[in-house]
């Protein structure tokens, strides 16, 4: 049965179904959906009929509009529709369901299906996502649309392409959709991070587990410790501690602090050892201090190494660290002595060595300074980092400017999740 | 704390108080038994809608849209925005009310509120939010504190807490309805599962969600129990007819004490803003997740305009409203108190369909002997409900 031109879902659901003798076999209550190639196809009509469901092949139809639906079957021979857990609907399974826009990086609702004709048949080409689909469900489309134009705007189309779209989980009992798993990961983990906050923990969870765990552990960071604890508690240990590893060991400690014991100590277990006792020491400070802000991994050398090595061995340690603007030099009990900028180092003789260009009247915090104490220091004296050193001036770790920006920001700039 | 307790709590907004006071100061201790059969249903409908949250992670909402489509969803919508709208005006009323009890005219306090509101919720954090809400129900106590100082007659108030009285009496029987019908409000379906599926608590926590409930809804009326005992102490021996909360606050001064009069005031001050500040942002929330527009209070009137209009004009307008002199106040409350009326057995409805629905729930369905209970409850509150319909726009019209 060949369709010409476009229909949208909306337009068919309810309409009478009749038979050759233009007898009505009852109304349309759904569509089945097939995989096909290039775009899923539809391959049968459920029509209902006195509370009795029924499955109208797509072969048997003659008529497909959105004005007349006939079939070439009569009524007596029409086969019971046998509900199937593995079929795909229209309007139980898509329509009003939650998909992710990739465009505009966040959640929307489809609002109506397309159809349109492709080689005889009848193939899923769009989503409907905006405001016309709700009013065309509604039946308003033309009303509405004339408001509008009094106000002098256009009613827009909004749709997805079919080619995006995705199911998410086909086990979840409500399917959501998304855009396919690599266009996602290409999103800002930022925007990531907003979408999962949008959907519920469970889709949340199937959603981060198509991620790669790079780009998991930033999208991660960016979102609030209720949620980041929700989401880690869905995920499997392997994979979470796969997650935690790859983000900075001061992030990954906010993490695991807010996961329950028996997760943490888990996760912690595989985690490799190193990293695992760097987060390990952070977990023992208060969340608002400078022990509870701090990082371990910083760059720090001995007073006696020369300028042209020290940049020879920043090469290679700056890889591996976060926040690279300031060498610490410490003395070999590893106390604090002195610290050079990074400017400074690069500017420096090659063959000095680096106790005698660093600056030794050093600006410092203990661990358990208010938050407020350190970002005040930050900003007194125009530092990006700040060193956290304990009485005997050990070097415990260093506070980062974007670790303490958030105090001071409006907080429509901070990444924050709806919570009321 | 938990979201229980906090629903709880925004639950005894302005138009809560004003109907106990009343009740109060008109029957004294006589309707007190009534709050014991509201707190079971109270707890029935809360502990549904909790565990739909725990279950699905879905707001109510959503699962409204996700399994009846778009049309039912979108009246829904349309009839929960003007029932909020209306209770935002109640707020602002309350406000207003306690404000002028202080000697603070209207026309500053209200701007002024208005303006607090809009720049917590654009402006401040979650953290500041949330210190609010937890002094905010430290605040309540005030009712209780004003109780006992009224000195009650503990003997009598156990007795009618107790045992039923039924009058055969018009009033009698729309305040028992009216105490019933601002206990148990549309929103607060939709507020608490979305607040729970926003903590994202899990299936293996519920026992203590179900406790939250069970302590929030035992608080509600709590605070409702001190509030009728305060002014059936102090005022219905006297037979002073108070109206409304702010009457009942003044009308306490000569007889309780300054401190009972102040406290009765403050409280209702913090309840209305309380109030003020949520109402309107849970709608616009719950508005644009059902529609599938974007919503957040990070974002701009560009990225979110949806959002942001139903956000601003519920705030705008009510606050226009309550300025406007003789605004028809009442006549507007008890309009959207019959649209929440009709609207509450929709809700409950919608609610008890989606609980029992294997394919969502799993096995967390309803047993069948709550289930009796849960259709039980919900058939006496919408005959209950359309008594009240009834009776409001026959009584005050």
């Amino acid at each position: 049965m060949p369709l010409f031109g476009e229909l949208f879902v909306s337009e068919l659901i309810k309409k009478p179904v009749l038979d050759p003798s233009g007898e009505e076999l009852g109304f349309v209550r759904d569509f089945i959906v097939v995989r096909g190639e290039p775009l899923p196809r539809l391959s049968a009509l459920i029509i209902e009929k006195k509370k009795v469901q029924y499955r109208l092949n797509w072969e048997d139809l003659s008529i497909f509009n959105k004005r007349i639906i006939s079939s070439s079957v009569r009524a007596g021979s029409l086969k019971p529709y046998v509900f199937s857990e593995d079929d795909l609907l229209i309007s139980r399974d898509i329509l009003d369901k939650q998909i992710v826009d990739a465009n505009g990086a966040k959640v929307v609702r489809v609002n109506d299906v397309k159809l349109e004709g492709f080689d005889g048949d009848a193939c899923l080409i769009a989503v409907d996502v905006g405001m016309r689909g709700i009013l065309r469900r509604l039946g308003i489309e033309h009303r509405g649309e004339n408001l509008f134009r009094i106000f002098g705007k256009k009613l827009s189309q909004n749709l997805i392409s079919w080619n995006y779209i995705q199911p998410l989980e086909p086990k979840l009992t409500t399917i959501s959709l998304t855009v396919p798993r690599q266009m996602l990961s290409e999103l800002h983990p930022a925007d990531i991070a907003e979408i999962i906050s949008q959907v519920s923990h469970l889709e949340g969870a199937a959603l981060f587990k198509g991620l790669d765990p790079e780009t998991a552990a930033e999208a991660l960071h960016e979102l609030e410790p209720d949620v980041q604890a929700a989401i880690i508690g869905r995920i499997d240990k392997e994979q979470a501690s796969d997650i935690i590893e790859r983000m900075p060991p001061d992030e990954a400690a906010d993490v695991i602090a807010d996961l329950p014991a028996e997760k943490a100590k888990e996760i912690l277990e595989l985690i490799e050892k190193e990293e695992a006792e760097d987060i390990q020491e952070l977990l023992g400070h208060e969340e608002d201090t400078s022990g509870g802000l701090m990082t371990n991994e910083y760059i720090a050398y001995a007073p006696g190494l020369r300028v042209s090595e020290a940049i020879e061995r920043f090469r290679e340690d700056a890889r591996e660290v976060e926040t690279v603007y300031y060498i610490y030099i410490v003395d070999v009990e590893e106390k604090l002595i002195g610290v050079i900028s990074l400017r400074e180092l690069l500017l420096a003789p090659p063959d000095a060595p680096l106790s005698e260009i660093m600056e030794t009247k050093l600006k410092t915090v203990a661990p358990e300074s208010d938050q407020r104490v350190v970002a005040e220091m930050l900003s007194k004296y125009n530092l990006l980092a700040i060193p956290v050193i304990d009485p005997e001036n050990f070097l415990l770790g260093i506070v980062t400017i974007d670790d303490v920006i958030d105090i001071f920001l409006p907080p429509a700039a901070r990444k924050k999740r709806r919570r009321v | 704390m938990g979201p229980g307790i906090i629903t709880a709590n925004l639950d005894n907004d302005a138009s809560g108080i004003a109907t106990y006071s009343v009740a109060g100061a008109r029957f004294g201790y006589s309707l007190l038994w009534i709050l014991i059969p509201t707190t079971v249903a109270l707890v029935v409908v809360q502990e549904m809608v909790a565990r739909m949250g725990v279950i699905t992670g879905k707001g109510l909402s959503d699962l409204i849209r996700e399994n009846y489509g778009v049309r039912p969803t979108f009246y829904m919508m349309l009839a929960l925005l003007f029932a909020n709208f209306g209770t935002t005006v109640a707020n602002f009323a309350g406000w207003a009310a306690s404000m002028e009890i202080f000697g603070l005219s209207k026309y500053i306090m209200v701007p002024f509120g208005a303006v607090f509101i809009w720049l917590l919720v654009t402006r401040g954090s979650y953290r500041l939010l949330e210190r609010i809400l937890l002094v905010a129900c430290l605040l309540y106590l005030g009712y209780i504190i004003s109780g006992v100082l009224s000195k009650p007659d503990w003997a009598q108030v156990a007795y009618n807490t107790i045992v039923p009285t039924l009058k055969w009496d018009a009033e009698y029987m729309m305040l028992t309805i009216a105490i019933i019908g601002t206990t148990i409000t549309p929103w607060m379906q939709f507020y608490l599962q979305s607040s729970i599926a926003e903590k994202g608590i899990r299936k293996e926590h519920y026992k203590a969600s179900r406790l939250d409930v069970i302590i929030g809804c035992s608080i509600t009326d709590i605070i409702a129990f001190f509030i009728i005992v305060t002014c059936a102490t102090t005022l219905f021996p006297y037979g002073i007819r108070v109206n409304e909360a702010h009457e009942a606050a003044i009308a306490l001064k000569p007889l309780a004490g300054q401190y009972a009069s102040g406290l009765f005031a403050v409280s209702l001050a913090n309840a209305s803003i309380l109030g003020a500040i949520i109402v309107p942002l849970a709608t616009a929330y719950y508005v644009c997740e059902a529609m599938g527009w974007e919503a957040g209070v990070n974002k701009t009137f560009k990225e979110a305009p949806q959002f942001m209009w139903i956000y601003t004009v519920l705030i705008v307008f009510s606050c226009v409203l309550v300025l406007i002199p003789g605004a028809p106040l009442i006549l507007f409350m008890i309009l959207s108190s019959v649209v929440n009326g009709i609207l509450l057995p929709f809700v409950l409805v919608f609610a008890l369909s989606l609980v029992n629905n294997r394919a969502i729930m799993g096995e967390h369905i309803n047993p069948k002997s709550y289930n009796y209970i849960s259709w039980g409850t919900v058939v006496v509150l919408i005959a209950l409900t359309a008594v009240f319909l009834v009776m409001t726009v026959a009584w005050k019209t």
